[in-house]
């Protein structure tokens, strides 16, 4: 870890050795990792970056993996509900279309991007940006994207969508006869390859990669 | 030694490092291209503008019931209290718990926690830089669970829908709910978390 204390000579070494905290403002001399290895700020302790190996294959496997997951989970049936003889099912999609026509259209266009619309949009910048990096094509329309994925980044909820499917089965299990369908496997299979990706998809090596400061990116 | 001392400052997007160019109001990252600025500009006002707009819709959407599940024609209108309390009467208390932690634990948490973060950064009260920097992170990790009761209601619409015999009806204060999620997270994304550091006497208070 650098030494923040030693303040005197920071302000005039270059750009490219200094390292800042995103949360607190603290200027540090930039600490060498190697891979698998994170930094972190002495003051506040948020994860300054990562580097880890392989970064673009893996990120790309996991964003087709989770692309080909996308359709099924959410528009095959989540549950199965019988009453009485007549049974209804329940899908991501469904439920969009219900509040919207319940005169809900405000809170419906919620659910819809927090739940299909914007974790979508997530994927499909990442998946850009890592073809961009991985085939060096339109670099600048890559950085967009990234951006743009980071203003998205907090408004996907599929893992609060998950609960609200767990606290619905709760809510309904003595009221009527419950299936699970395959539309809940890959549903959960979605959000798991999408917080894994997440973790592999390093941010700082791909700003980096981005720009051009990393040759190897593509490899 | 802090960055913007050193006349450096940091993308808030892509993290890259820039010098300070005294010239220009609106400077561009070189790496990203989005704008920079030492702090966010007007940070604490937006944030007080939004978590008030939040404080004041809390209350509809405490007070008015967000859906009715009513089955052979029977059934009230329940708030989410009256929702949590259905649960606990059913006996289900942890899927009760969970849905009152999301619901009314977490939404009045950020409220508070939020303007105890502006006061403290404001009048350099009275937590601590490290108290300060957690809460917050808490409140950023934990805000987007309050949008638990609205997807139950989006999955209860979708599902229970057999006409007569029972359906699932929405009402006014699920818009208000979904808004005060909403602004109160737009709130927790408009501080600048770079303000608690900068009300410290000492920057090296990290040891």
């Amino acid at each position: 870890m650098s030494d923040p204390v030693d303040a005197q000579g920071l302000s005039d070494l270059p750009l490219e050795d200094l390292v800042a905290c995103h949360e607190c403002d603290l200027l540090m001399r930039k600490p060498e990792l190697a891979y698998g290895e994170k930094a972190l700020c002495p003051r506040c302790g948020y994860e300054l970056y990562a580097h880890r190996h392989n970064v673009v294959q893996r990120s790309l496997a996991l964003v087709i993996a989770a692309l080909l997951l996308y359709i099924p989970a959410n528009f095959l049936p989540i549950m199965q509900l019988n009453i009485l003889g007549q049974s209804s099912q329940d899908t991501v999609w469904s439920g969009v279309l219900g509040l919207f026509n319940t005169d809900m259209q405000g809170v419906s266009i919620v659910v819809f991007l927090c739940s299909m619309a914007i974790p979508l949009l997530k994927l499909l910048c990442q998946l850009f940006v890592l073809l961009t990096i991985r085939f060096n094509i339109g670099r600048s329309y890559g950085l967009l994207l990234y951006r743009i994925y980071h203003h998205l980044k907090d408004w996907g909820m599929l893992e609060v969508y998950l609960m609200g499917v767990l606290v619905a089965i709760v809510k309904l299990a003595d009221m009527a006869a419950i299936t699970v369908g395959l539309g809940l496997a890959c549903f959960i299979g979605l959000l798991l390859v999408q917080v894994w990706l997440e973790v592999v998809m390093s941010p700082h090596q791909i700003w980096q990669a981005l720009s051009g400061e990393d040759a190897h990116a593509g490899d | 030694m802090r960055a913007i001392d050193a006349g450096i400052l940091i993308c808030t997007e892509c993290h890259e490092l820039n010098r300070q160019d005294a010239d220009t109001d609106e400077q561009t990252c070189t790496r990203c291209g989005a704008l920079v600025h030492a702090r966010r500009p007007n940070s604490l006002v937006r944030t007080w503008a939004l978590l008030i707009t939040a404080a004041i819709i809390y209350i509809p959407a405490n007070v008015l019931p967000i859906m009715t599940v009513s089955s052979l024609g029977q059934g009230d209108p329940s708030t989410i209290m009256s929702g949590v309390i259905q649960l606990v009467q059913h006996g289900m208390i942890p899927i009760a718990a969970v849905v009152f932690i999301a619901s009314i634990l977490v939404p009045t948490f950020k409220l508070v926690g939020i303007a105890l973060l502006l006061f403290s950064v404001q009048r350099r009260q009275p937590l601590s830089a490290r108290q300060r920097i957690w809460m917050y992170r808490f409140i950023e990790f934990i805000g987007r669970w309050s949008m638990l009761d609205i997807f139950v209601i989006a999955i209860l619409v979708a599902v229970v829908n057999f006409g007569r015999l029972a359906s699932v009806e929405t009402h006014l204060g699920a818009i208000a709910f979904a808004s005060v999620v909403i602004l109160t997270m737009l709130a927790a994304v408009t501080f600048d978390p770079r303000l608690i550091w900068d009300n410290t006497e000492s920057d090296d208070d990290h040891d």
